[in-house]
């Protein structure tokens, strides 16, 4: 019993850190959140299903074409949603801009593809249901190769070391003479793909199920909330910590309560710190 | 004409977009139409059964018009899609009463714009007939229009706790539904049902549906030795997870519940298809297969007749039939009142006696307007649904 | 409805007509939706009745939530979660759920009640979060809420939910029930424009496009907030349980995202600020759907759709297409011509004697060390001018003296008290004044609105006075009216008052800035580089402007690059350089300072 609750705990905590760390990478390259994030999780168990069982590709060739899809809706989103708001970032508009993306991409697969959760094919077939099953390593495998990819981008390479520039300082990066827009787009990109490589890997977990992209979006942004915004770190421990918690919760109170429980403690947790509790600087103002 | 889905939603829009102009009639004309307001949820999430409904009033009305319609007035369905919203339901409901003038209501289906809608159709005194399940529908002292043409959930109710306690004459029972609207109180009914009956009630409770693993809750329910379990999901994807989770621990536990255990949509969630068996759920004598394989004998004509002209494979069978007896209903009911006034609907249906439609022989009197007789309510075996039918459960004779 | 009906019918009163744009047009507009909603049930069925008070229901939430979202640009985006509560506390204890069985219109008051403590609850992280959190946690409260109504089976009724409460007569019926709900909408009107006209309003408006300028002005958020959330809490309470009357049956699913997205689509397609817009929105999103039926599967799609456009094709929504006002030419070759001798209406600190006097002040940031251990005296009746290259820490300097940013040693003492560290709205009210050093103002408000949110701590009218235009609310408003003409009317703007602040050039917008500030009659005025981007004869103007001001007994600190200024107006001179001072003394002084003038004055 404990076994499986740890299993589909960390499981689902990995979703969730790397859609937060979705939310961190398009953050960092534009400081605006965006409600897209959870939607290309979604849209990475869909692709994967569309894909792969109904169109037929092999699941390598499937996982590609999900990721450059997925990538391509982070470029939409920093087109149509992030890029017109830009110049007013104090008014926040851009809450608005990705939440109307959002509903819209989620309407679309809702009406498309189906409003019932639809079989995401077995990948590598290891396990039948139990703790150690595939669907529940994966998306932590998943989670640790792109959290390692990331460190490797950042410190190794110099379009990671570009995007750190960005995010440190985007004015300054300008100055630099740093193509401060591609770069931008570039994250996007990347974000994309990450929230793809999210969704594909826990597709057998999740299903390919419209309704993932909004409950994604929410407890993927609980870690970044938690862990600190921008800090992929934090969201690596924010989102397994949510996992397991959520899980426990389901069990020890059952459906309802345990979904207020991981809310209030959410909401208590976010005003006690409102910075996350792994900190973060906040802007000059004046 | 062959009806599909999807012939079936630009059928639906054609009759809005005429409906909508809006034409001004004689109300009592000789061979005015009969108007009959027809909503249900046609697209979104809730859609499915409404799709099936779509098609049996679809059918009906081609076949009664066709024929020459009901004394020379033919049948016009007025249709609107709610998509299961209360709020949209409320709007249409008082659109089809004050700007359409329709003559009665069928429908709608889902509970929440079925509580919504009842009271305002009792105000208007608008004859309905409805689908829906829920107990609180049916009341005909405040309700004296609404008539149910399906079983209610009590029914469903004692179909279940009779099929454990008396078919496999177990006790040891756990309980449980999704934490929807609907699975939390019907969890509640039945723990209810199951206490009166003095059986063990050895776990009851509700499950996220978005609960990925439910492994530790199966594990819980056998530990605390159940040896049936009750299932008031509507939820697919929690449904399947159940069936997969209990063939994973090695649990062969019989399941009985909700008919939402037998939709396709479950069967293509099972990791194998042995996963769905042993899982019984609400089904209809009229609906299901005999060891013969054959359907009762109305039944078996009626799908004779409708074949290739109703998709019935990706349905449900009750839901077209029902459908085509409430339309029937209400024609028989002008054929024989020769009025389309409200008081007229309702003095008639109140006198049927044992009315035999396609699903069901239906019986209403002043103090009973749930028609639908109990004794038809069965289980059926969830993973044999073919042409929208499913094999009766063993033990029944 | 008619909110327009100002008992001051005086010289200011035209300039009153171009306010937030659209705010107000007159009560023409609204007078004109009234007759035509009181006309609507004698002319159609009872079904556009009862759409009809299905958009009077919804006005009454987005009324309030208007004041919220529109005005204080806080996205609530769950707000459904006040309806829902609302039509679950009516519902319940009608039904006598929980003790015994209430009264209709008692339950309709607890419902606004009930909403109103939950406004608050869901409103209050908006003080503590950013935007994007704030949305995200009243989503969770929504879903919360939704949660709490399924599973307190007792007396929610859980899924199967409770009968909707059934108003005494004569508002049982459909024709009563429709004129109850649009009595509520009007009274809904009235009040929020009320606060739009008043100083909570013009607040809302300043916490939203210029925050910092609005804490310099002392406008306390909290308190701001809590009213206004209190008050759309309530309302939205209240629309809850017509909500459910209306509905006759409430369930958990009746209580849709879609509403809330509804919600919030009808705001922004009227027009933030505005009111006759987001009205206008919110009946044109109730009536629309009635029209596109056999769209209704993409309708959700179809508001997202819209939501996007009109946030990224036209942020200014209705109200913009309906300010005729403003789109009227402006004069092109406009000059600024102050009137430094006015200054004395506002102005009169003769005798003042207090100081603010820096010591030790050190500040860094990142390990940089902005400000290093300065010490500084501003005097009353002087103009101190602050000079250094940039990065000197000069604006720094500022910041400190104004609260946005805390020393971490040193002091600052004003007269005989040391200032508060880090609590920039406490400086408004004891006297000191600043401008910045790009302007900030709230685009879509008029000039005079907002120099008068300059004049906010002089209010005396609480949130509920002005929300019911009592007669202290329209005194404050005449003073702050003709204080902020009279400042206008000195620094030479007074013809452009009625003009929306975003067509002006940007040096007007220094000088209105300055007005702003002397809304406050201030002991201090801090200006932050008030010269960059004018024109040499609007500098000359600029510095006479200054002076004056200083002669009135004002101790001016004038940061700024411009050195012939400088050397002009000031009566002393510090001039910084990494965080230290360089130089210190009278402009002939600093002339002679060989240091400065080799590294700085580069002559």
């Amino acid at each position: 019993m404990l076994a499986s609750i740890i299993a589909s705990g960390l499981a689902i905590g990995a979703v969730y850190a790397l859609i937060g760390i979705v939310y961190n990478t398009m953050f960092s390259a534009s400081r605006v959140m965006s409600f897209t994030a959870g939607q290309v999780g979604m849209l990475g168990g869909v692709l994967g299903a569309l894909f792969i069982l109904r169109l037929g590709l092999p699941s390598i060739v499937g996982f590609a074409v999900t990721l450059l899809a997925c990538a391509a809706i982070g470029v939409i989103t920093e087109l149509i949603a992030v890029r017109p708001v830009l110049s007013k970032l104090d008014q926040h508009l851009y809450v608005l801009s990705t939440l109307a993306l959002a509903l819209m991409i989620q309407q679309v697969t809702a009406i498309k593809w189906s409003t019932e959760p639809q079989p995401f094919p077995r990948l590598l077939g290891i396990g039948n249901g139990d703790p150690l099953d595939e669907k529940f390593w994966l998306p932590l495998l998943a989670c640790a190769a792109v959290v390692i990819g990331l460190e490797l981008l950042y410190r190794h390479t110099l379009v990671g070391r570009a995007f750190l520039a960005i995010a440190e300082d985007n004015f300054a990066a300008r100055a630099l003479g740093l193509p401060e827009r591609n770069l931008r787009m570039a994250s996007f990109a990347l974000a994309g793909m990450i929230g793809g490589i999210a969704g594909f890997a826990s597709g057998e977990l999740l299903l390919a199920f419209f309704a993932n992209g909004a409950m994604l979006n929410f407890y993927g942004f609980v870690p970044v909330a938690l862990g600190g915004l921008g800090n992929n770190r934090g969201a690596l421990v924010g989102g397994l910590a949510l996992g397991l918690f959520q899980q426990a919760a389901n069990f020890i109170f059952g459906g309802v309560f345990a979904g207020v429980a991981v809310f209030i403690v959410f909401i208590v947790a976010l005003l006690a710190a409102p910075q996350g509790l792994f900190g973060a600087t906040t802007a000059r103002r004046v | 004409m062959r009806v599909t889905r999807r012939r079936f939603t630009a059928g639906s829009i054609n009759t809005l977009g005429l409906a909508t102009a809006g034409l001004a009639r004689p109300a009592l004309a000789q061979n005015a139409p009969i108007l009959i307001g027809w909503m249900g949820a046609l697209t979104g999430p809730l859609a499915a059964p409404s799709i099936g409904f779509q098609r049996g009033t679809d059918w009906v009305v081609q076949q009664i018009n066709g024929a020459g319609g009901i004394k020379g007035r033919k049948i016009e369905i007025v249709a609107r899609d709610t998509q299961g919203d209360p709020t949209k339901a409320v709007n249409a409901t008082q659109e089809l009463i004050a700007r359409q003038k329709v003559h009665a209501i069928w429908g709608p289906p889902n509970s929440g714009e079925s509580l919504a809608t009842t009271p305002i159709m009792a105000r208007a005194k608008m004859p309905n007939l409805h689908p829906c399940v829920v107990n609180a529908l049916i009341d005909p002292e405040k309700y004296p229009n609404a008539f149910r043409l399906a079983p209610s959930n009590n029914q469903w109710d004692d179909a279940v706790r009779n099929y454990c306690l008396h078919v496999l004459k177990i006790r040891d029972v756990a309980i449980f539904g999704d934490s929807t609207g609907y699975g939390t109180s019907a969890v509640k009914d039945s723990v209810a049902g199951f206490t009166k009956d003095n059986a063990k009630i050895v776990y009851s409770g509700v499950i996220d549906p978005n609960q990925l693993d439910v492994t530790p809750d199966l594990l819980r329910m056998r530990d605390a030795g159940a040896k049936v379990l009750v299932c008031w999901s509507v939820t697919t994807g929690l449904n399947s997870r159940i069936l997969n989770a209990r063939a994973a621990i090695g649990w062969d536990v019989p399941i009985v519940g909700h008919p939402a255990l037998g939709t396709g949509e479950v069967g293509k969630l099972v990791d194998k298809p042995t996963n769905w068996a042993n899982v019984y759920m609400v089904g209809y004598r009229s609906c299901s297969f005999g060891a013969d394989g054959k359907l009762p004998a109305r039944s078996q004509e009626f799908v004779d007749r409708v074949k290739g002209k109703i998709e019935l494979a990706d349905s449900v069978l009750w839901w077209v039939m029902v459908a085509i007896d409430a339309i029937n209903l209400i024609g028989q009911s002008v054929g024989e009142t020769g009025s389309t006034e409200a008081e007229a609907f309702i003095r008639h249906f109140n006198t049927l006696n044992q009315y035999p439609g396609l699903f069901g022989d239906y019986s209403f009197s002043p103090q009973q307007h749930n028609g639908y007789p109990t004794e038809e309510v069965v289980m059926s075996a969830a993973n044999s649904q073919r042409d929208g039918a499913y094999a009766l459960a063993p033990g029944y004779a | 409805m008619a909110t327009e009906v100002d008992s001051m019918a005086d010289a200011a009163a035209p300039v009153q007509r171009g306010w937030a744009a659209g705010a107000l047009h007159g009560p023409g507009q609204f007078l004109l939706i009234l007759i035509f909603a009181v006309a609507l049930p004698f002319t159609a069925n009872d079904y556009w009745t009862l759409i009809g008070t299905r958009a009077a229901i919804y006005w009454v939430l987005v009324s309030g939530l208007n004041l919220a979202v529109g005005f204080g640009g806080q996205l609530a985006i769950g707000y459904v979660a006040l309806l829902t509560l609302g039509a679950y506390t009516a519902s319940i204890l009608v039904l006598g759920n929980l003790g015994p069985p209430w009264p209709a219109l008692a339950a309709l008051a607890a419902s606004g009640v009930v909403g109103a403590i939950a406004g608050v609850i869901v409103g209050l992280p908006a003080l503590r979060l950013r935007t994007f959190y704030f949305a995200m946690t009243t989503l969770g409260f929504a879903t919360i809420v939704t949660q709490i109504a399924l599973a307190w089976q007792s007396v929610t009724g859980g899924g199967i939910g409770v009968p909707g409460p059934v108003l005494p007569k004569p508002f049982d019926g459909t024709l009563g029930f429709y004129f109850f709900c649009l009595v509520a909408a009007g009274l809904c009107t009235w009040m929020t424009a009320n606060i739009a006209h008043s100083r909570f309003g013009r607040s809302l408006l300043a916490i939203r496009d210029a925050e910092v300028a609005a804490e310099s002005a002392g406008i306390s958020k909290p308190g701001l907030l809590i009213s206004v959330f209190l008050f759309s809490g309530a309302v939205a309470g209240i629309a809850g349980a017509l909500f459910a009357t209306l509905q006759s049956y409430i369930t958990p699913d009746a209580f849709t995202f879609d509403l809330t997205v509804l919600f919030f689509i009808a705001i922004l397609i009227g027009g933030r600020g505005s009111i006759i817009g987001p009205l206008l929105g919110t009946i044109i999103l109730t009536v629309l759907p009635e029209f596109a039926a056999p769209l209704v599967a993409w309708s959700t799609f179809l508001y997202a759709l819209l939501l996007l456009v009109i946030v990224l094709a036209i942020p200014g929504g209705i109200a913009d297409l309906l300010d005729f006002a403003n789109r009227k030419p402006l004069e092109s070759n406009r000059a600024i011509v102050p009137r430094p001798a006015l200054l004395a209406e506002l102005l009169n600190h003769g005798s003042a004697q207090e100081t603010i006097a820096l010591r030790g002040v050190a500040l860094s940031f990142g390990g940089v060390h902005a400000v290093d251990g300065l010490d500084l005296e501003i005097r009353p009746r002087q103009v101190h001018g602050l000079i250094g290259p940039n990065g000197s820490g000069k604006t720094t300097t500022l910041n400190v003296i104004s609260g946005y940013n805390s020393p971490e040693a040193g002091s600052i003492v004003f007269g005989a008290h040391d200032l508060a560290h880090g609590a920039p709205q406490t400086r408004a009210g004891l006297g000191i004044a600043r401008t910045f050093q790009t302007p900030r103002l709230i685009g879509e408000a008029s000039v005079l609105q907002n120099v008068m949110i300059g004049g906010t701590i002089d209010g005396t009218a609480t949130f509920a006075e002005s929300l019911l235009r009592l007669p202290r609310h329209r005194r404050d408003e005449k003073a702050l009216r003709d204080e902020a003409m009279a400042a206008l009317r000195a620094v030479g703007l007074e013809a452009l008052a009625p003009v929306r602040a975003d067509r002006l050039q940007h040096s007007e917008l220094r000088f209105m800035e300055i007005a702003r500030a002397l809304m406050l009659r201030p002991l201090f005025l801090l200006l932050d580089e008030p010269a960059a981007g004018l024109s040499t004869d609007e500098i000359q103007r600029l510095g006479e402007l200054i002076k004056q001001i200083s002669r009135c007994g004002t101790g001016v600190l004038l940061v700024e690059h411009h050195a012939d200024l400088i050397f002009d107006i000031c009566d002393h001179v510090t001039v910084l350089n990494l965080g230290k001072e360089l130089a210190s003394g009278t402009p002939a002084d600093i002339r002679a300072h060989k240091e400065v003038v080799s590294a700085y004055l580069g002559a």
